[in-house]
């Protein structure tokens, strides 16, 4: 199917306003590449950084110094080579399961005839047969969780972008969506990048995990993940090999979250 | 012990009597009212040139029905009222989506605007009625004009508001998606503002009839507006009530089909948990 793309991030640095009018700096100074095809996961302490990292490559917003760049292109605008799952539910609950998986392909100018089958193809994938007429408040988290899947992935993007995209699911579900998302990745080849602070899930999904700084977020640390796929996100977390990985990964997380969650305890109003 | 489950047909059993309960009631209540007014203006505790009874209004309905109005058919005097609010209201309802949506949308123009739309909310509208006659005339096109101007700006503000509340994420997943501006404006934003736009529309149709009906105080050569003022001119209160009763009617009717308008557009909404139900 598609191909990925390459991804470059050089030094760059992104800063807010915040509402009380002072800048607060999200990311410090970033650098770090993805090689096409590669499936890479970015941990961090919440609020360290890692969303606007990802907000930044959709083209959403811009760096304020540094750039961006997707195959050696500087990312100015929204490119549609480009899929994102959001943390939170953004199906458009006016349309119907079978409209929010083909919002893509319309807003794209296909003809409905040829994109037709492929909404139902993949309303068949992520397991939604008989749903086709529903609206999203008629289905539960996880299901919506498929249809935002759908949605995405329909459009064969060459760069899948993740805003912990299962965090809001209950803990059983989301082990099961992310055998679901292990499978239909493994068939497209897309370059992912996966932000999440579950490092558990970091570890299962991922070729690289990439670990950020308590904000302003820089690259800490970058793991390898030599873990063999096809890979069953469900049990491989329980095999030995998977816990030496994640000792080492949470000895080098453990300060950040520390130091993220001293803040907290100073400013609990800052982000 | 078994669980006993109220079989369907007991909750139905049980729902309709509580039906037939609420609507019992609600008969009583307008009949002591109706009827303590009737007993109070036959012994003219309540003087009845002054404040009319309820048999008055309904033999004065009889008369007009029968033998027509000073100002020729009831039926012709009702539709005229009605077609003044109703285009009235629709002009002002799609105007004041297309207004409202774009300025929202275009925060430059709204920013430009924004004083101009403060300053024009800020005059009394009705008073414009008198304009609108001394411009167009005592026919219908003043009163349209009017009721126009009246449903104009709730539609207006309630469009805006609603473009200004559409969920951000969506828009941005929209356009991830591959939607250009326009397709966002359409397929997005419109339908998250559609539940303020309906909101708006169930108030300004009865500010559509205000209007019409000002409008033909003010001067008219038909319409239930101007029945109403030669009633009152009469010292004929029936007249007024009777009036007012077809106006009620009207404004009901058109509440009734807006309600059922907005069912159709917001099929998508999670329903509304009833208090009534069980």
């Amino acid at each position: 199917m598609s191909k990925g793309v390459h991804v470059k991030f050089s030094n760059v640095s992104k800063r807010f306003r915040t509402p009380k009018g002072d800048w607060y700096q999200a990311l410090k100074e970033l650098n770090f590449e993805i090689q096409p095809g590669e499936f890479v996961a970015l941990v961090g302490p919440t609020g360290c950084g890692k969303s606007t990292a990802l907000t930044l490559l959709a083209g959403l917003e811009q760096s304020s110094i540094g750039e961006v760049s997707v195959d050696g292109t500087a990312v100015k605008d929204i490119d549609i080579r480009t899929g994102f799952v959001f943390q939170h539910d953004a199906t458009f609950p006016w349309m119907s399961v079978a409209n929010n998986v083909g919002a893509g392909p319309k807003f794209r100018g296909l003809d409905p005839k040829e994109y037709r089958p492929l909404v139902q193809k993949w309303i068949a994938k992520v397991g939604l047969v008989g749903f086709e007429k529903h609206y999203p408040h008629q289905l539960s988290g996880g299901m919506k969780k498929r249809v935002a899947l759908a949605q995405a992935l329909i459009n064969e993007p060459q760069l899948l972008l993740m805003d912990e995209p299962f965090s809001a699911l209950d803990v059983q579900t989301r082990s099961i969506m992310t055998d679901e998302l292990m499978t239909l990745w493994e068939t497209t080849g897309s370059t992912v990048l996966f932000v999440t602070h579950d490092l558990e899930e970091a570890i299962a999904l991922a070729d690289r995990v990439i670990v950020l700084t308590a904000g302003p977020a820089q690259v800490k640390a970058d793991f390898k993940i030599e873990l063999a796929r096809p890979r069953k996100a469900r049990e491989i977390r329980f095999t030995e090999e998977f816990l030496k990985i994640y000792q080492n990964i949470w000895e080098v997380l453990r300060d950040e979250v520390d130091i993220a969650y001293q803040r907290q305890l100073i400013a609990p109003s800052e982000k | 012990m078994a669980e006993d489950f109220l079989s369907d047909a007991e909750i139905k059993r049980k729902q309709t009597k509580h039906r037939i309960n609420v609507h019992s009631l609600q008969l009583a209540v307008a009949v002591a009212l109706l009827g303590s007014w009737q007993i109070l203006a036959d012994k003219k505790i309540l003087d009845p040139f002054f404040y009319g009874r309820p048999s008055g209004v309904m033999h004065q309905l009889g008369v007009w029905i029968q033998h027509g109005t000073s100002i020729g058919s009831i039926w012709v005097n009702a539709w005229v009222t009605l077609y003044e609010a109703t285009y009235g209201f629709l002009a002002g309802v799609i105007l004041g989506i297309i207004f409202g949506v774009f300025l929202a949308r275009n925060p430059t123009a709204a920013e430009i605007f924004a004083p101009y739309i403060k300053v024009s909310n800020s005059i009394p509208r009705v008073v414009l009625g008198s304009i609108f006659v001394l411009w167009l005339g005592l026919g219908s096109i003043s009163k349209v004009a009017l009721a126009f101007v009246l449903v104009f700006f709730p539609v207006f503000f309630n469009a805006f508001q609603g473009t200004r509340e559409a969920d951000n994420k969506l828009i941005a997943n929209a356009r991830l998606l591959g939607a250009s501006k326009r397709q966002v404006t359409t397929k997005i934003v419109f339908p998250s503002a559609l539940s303020w736009i309906t909101a708006s529309m169930h108030v300004s149709f009865g500010f559509a009839l205000i209007g019409a009906i000002v409008g033909e105080f003010l001067g008219a050569q038909r319409g239930l507006g101007l029945l109403i003022a030669t009633a009152q001119g009469n010292f004929n209160p029936n007249g007024v009530y009777a009036a007012m009763l077809l106006i009620a009617i009207m404004a009901l009717t058109a509440e009734w089909l807006i309600t059922k308008l907005e069912d159709r557009l917001l099929k998508w909404r999670p329903t509304q948990v009833s208090g009534t139900e069980h």
